[in-house]
């Protein structure tokens, strides 16, 4: 059974007078517990892929269920639900809020849920000991680097336990010691709490640590490999 | 972490421009505060300096007296000044006669109102006899003692102790005359006042159209003007449905001066509008960049699960809180503004003749600023009112926003 499902999916931008077809009739299906990534040149379409898995953007043609839930139907507030309750985000830079300290921002999508206060600043509390980031807490998000900004938003994403993390382009903007650091991580994670990761990349070192890479070009599958990683 | 701690810190992320915007909206409210409130003094004067001289803050008239002013709706007084003064609130009952005729002097004459008073209850409130001992120079109620405006001594050519005649229509429209001795001048600064105004006991006036006791006007001062309405109901009931006789407020007695506030206070509409203005742009403005600033913020807050009520929700509240605030300081500003125009007020004597004159009553010319209370707090309740209405369109820009493409946005 498939976490991720993509059935013939295609997406078309309009485009002046023009269509971009951003991807093109791709089928691709992702278990849970799976460490994966989109890899390709720039436009080859990783963004756009993950933005419709991810419920912030819908397909031109094609079925698309994540965790057993065809949202084609949803409206907004029901997408934004579905977001907040099965997935996580992680994004290339500029994730936090930059008015709220590191322990609000990773508290946020809980706060989002309705968990209470007590219970909230707990399991922050605990993700963050075990992120490496505990003593943190109470920077703003401007006096972080940008590991300590992305392992924020890691806490934000696995808080409140979705079905898969999407994480586009998540390390583009580190070193790459801070970002190997950052992979090992979330591939901890992955191991040992069974979190389903889906990345971009075109980084080597991103692309070296997944154990599944999938290749897109031109919007169109390119090549799916397994590797040990 | 709630939807308002948020509000507030990001109202804070542009200080400058969220001080810029606090400061427009608070001196606003506090210019509009301030000025209504002087305005407001300034009127409560003139009104009380009106309702002295003039009808009281209610008059009992025959029939349309009020409109008219015609000699013959006298009527005759049987104990009623008495009755009124007894009132709960009523501080003074003023009865008057009002007689149209002719001064003469042995070289000229002038067209005069003859005036009809009891100098003794009216020394101490009508501000006409300000500097005057009225009971000291018109000596009974039916001595011949007059006083005459001073415009109105030099036209006669006459002095002080010279005597004059006045020449009236009497109740049957044959001419009748009374001989006169002039004990003082009115100066008042209403021009139509120092020219015609010739005050004598009342019965000697009286005499003229009738019998001692008849009157033209009955003037009620209160003991504050809010009483108006519970003690015209009280004086019409004294009243019965004696001689077509009616109680009748200053604003319809003395129409002139009613109008000229209104038209007044008209103008305030104006200014009004300006605080309308300044709120409107400066909320607007404010929160209209602060949303494009963070369209990519918005999308990640989007995209990580909440709802666009949320985000509109949100933006809102930072409206609302620059309304508390400034709608706070506004009012601490007016306060003191208010504060100073009440205790110091504004001179005008520098730039103006000793007296001023606004619709046929003599004012102050220290300008001086009184609470209205209830104006300032409507004033508030709009700015804060008009802060969340005026945060709709950008509330409703901000839920627009599709977390996809904010995501492309740096
Ligand atoms: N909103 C849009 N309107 C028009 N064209 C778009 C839009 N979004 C993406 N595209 C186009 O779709 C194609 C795929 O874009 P996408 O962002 O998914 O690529 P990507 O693989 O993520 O590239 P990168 O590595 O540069 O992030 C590109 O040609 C891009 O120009
Ligand atoms: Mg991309």
């Amino acid at each position: 059974m498939s976490l991720i499902a993509l059935r013939n999916m295609t997406k078309i931008y309009p485009s002046g007078n023009q269509h971009i077809t951003a991807v093109d009739e791709l089928n691709l299906f992702i278990k849970a517990g799976e460490f994966a990534v989109l890899a390709g040149p720039s436009g080859s379409g990783k963004t756009t892929v993950l933005n419709i898995i991810g419920a912030l953007d819908r397909p031109t043609e094609g079925a698309v269920a994540v965790d057993q839930c065809d949202y084609s139907e949803m409206s907004k507030k029901e997408l934004a639900d579905f977001r907040l309750r099965r997935i996580g985000f992680i994004f290339q830079s500029y994730n936090l809020i930059p008015v709220l300290t590191a322990a609000e921002n990773a508290e946020f999508t809980l706060m989002l849920q309705g968990v209470p206060a007590e219970e909230r600043r707990k399991r922050i509390e605990a993700i963050f000991a075990e992120l490496g980031i505990d003593g943190l807490e109470n920077r703003r998000p401007g006096d972080l680097s940008g590991g300590q900004q992305q392992r924020v938003a890691i806490a934000r994403a696995i808080a409140p336990e979705p079905a898969v993390i999407l994480a586009d382009e998540p390390t583009a903007n580190l070193d790459s010691h801070t970002a190997e650091d950052l992979l090992d991580l979330m591939r901890k994670l992955n191991r040992e709490k069974g979190v389903t990761f889906l990345f971009s990349s075109h980084d080597q070192l991103v692309i070296s640590h997944a154990q599944r890479v999938v290749h897109l070009r031109d919007g169109r599958l390119e090549s799916d490999t397994r590797q040990d990683a | 972490m709630e939807t308002i701690t948020l509000a507030w810190r990001n109202i804070w992320r542009s200080r400058r421009r969220t001080i810029i915007t606090l400061i427009a909206i608070s001196f606003s409210l506090m210019l509009v505060q301030g000025f209504h409130n002087l305005a407001f003094g300034v009127y409560a004067q003139m009104i009380d300096s009106g309702v002295r001289s003039g009808s009281g803050h209610i008059a009992v008239y025959r029939g349309d007296y009020a409109t008219s002013r015609d000699d013959r709706l006298s009527w005759e007084l049987a104990g009623l000044k008495e009755k009124v003064t007894t009132l709960d609130g009523v501080r003074a009952a003023l009865p008057r006669v009002y007689l149209l005729g002719l001064a003469q002097s042995s070289r000229e004459s002038r067209g005069i109102l003859l005036t009809g008073i009891d100098p003794v209850a009216e020394n101490d409130i009508n501000p006409l006899l300000k500097k005057i001992d009225a009971p000291e120079l018109i000596r009974s109620l039916n001595g011949r003692d007059a006083l005459v405006g001073n415009r109105l001594l030099t036209e006669l050519k006459l002095k002080i102790g010279n005597k004059f005649v006045v020449t009236a229509q009497g109740p049957g429209k044959e001419l009748v005359s009374e001989l006169f001795r002039i004990r003082g001048v009115v100066k008042s600064g209403i021009r139509e006042v120092d020219n015609s105004l010739v005050m004598v006991g009342r019965e000697r006036a009286a005499r003229l159209i009738g019998g001692p006791d008849s009157v033209h006007e009955l003037a009620v001062i209160l003991e504050h003007p809010d009483l108006e309405d519970k003690l015209t109901g009280e004086i019409t009931s004294l009243l019965g449905n004696r001689e077509n006789l009616s109680a009748v407020s200053w604003e319809v007695a003395m129409a002139n001066l009613a109008n000229a506030i209104k038209l007044d206070y008209a103008s305030q509409k104006f200014i009004f509008l300006i605080i309308v203005l300044i709120v409107t742009i400066g909320v607007v403005n404010t929160l209209l960049m602060s949303v494009m600033e963070r369209i990519r913020e918005f999308g990640v807050i989007l995209a990580v699960g909440a709802t666009p009520g949320r985000l509109r929700r949100m933006v809102i509240t930072e409206a609302f809180l620059i309304g508390v605030i400034s709608m706070l300081l506004g009012n601490l500003l007016g306060i003191l503004l208010t504060w100073y125009l009440a205790d110091v007020g504004i001179d005008l004597r520098r730039f103006v003749p000793e007296t001023m004159e606004f619709g046929g009553v003599v004012f102050d010319p220290v300008m001086r600023a009184a609470w209205d209370f209830s104006y300032m707090i409507k004033m508030s309740l709009y700015v804060l009112v008009l802060s969340v209405i005026a945060s709709l369109y950008p509330a409703a820009k901000a839920a627009r926003i599709l977390p996809a493409e904010a995501m492309r946005h740096f």
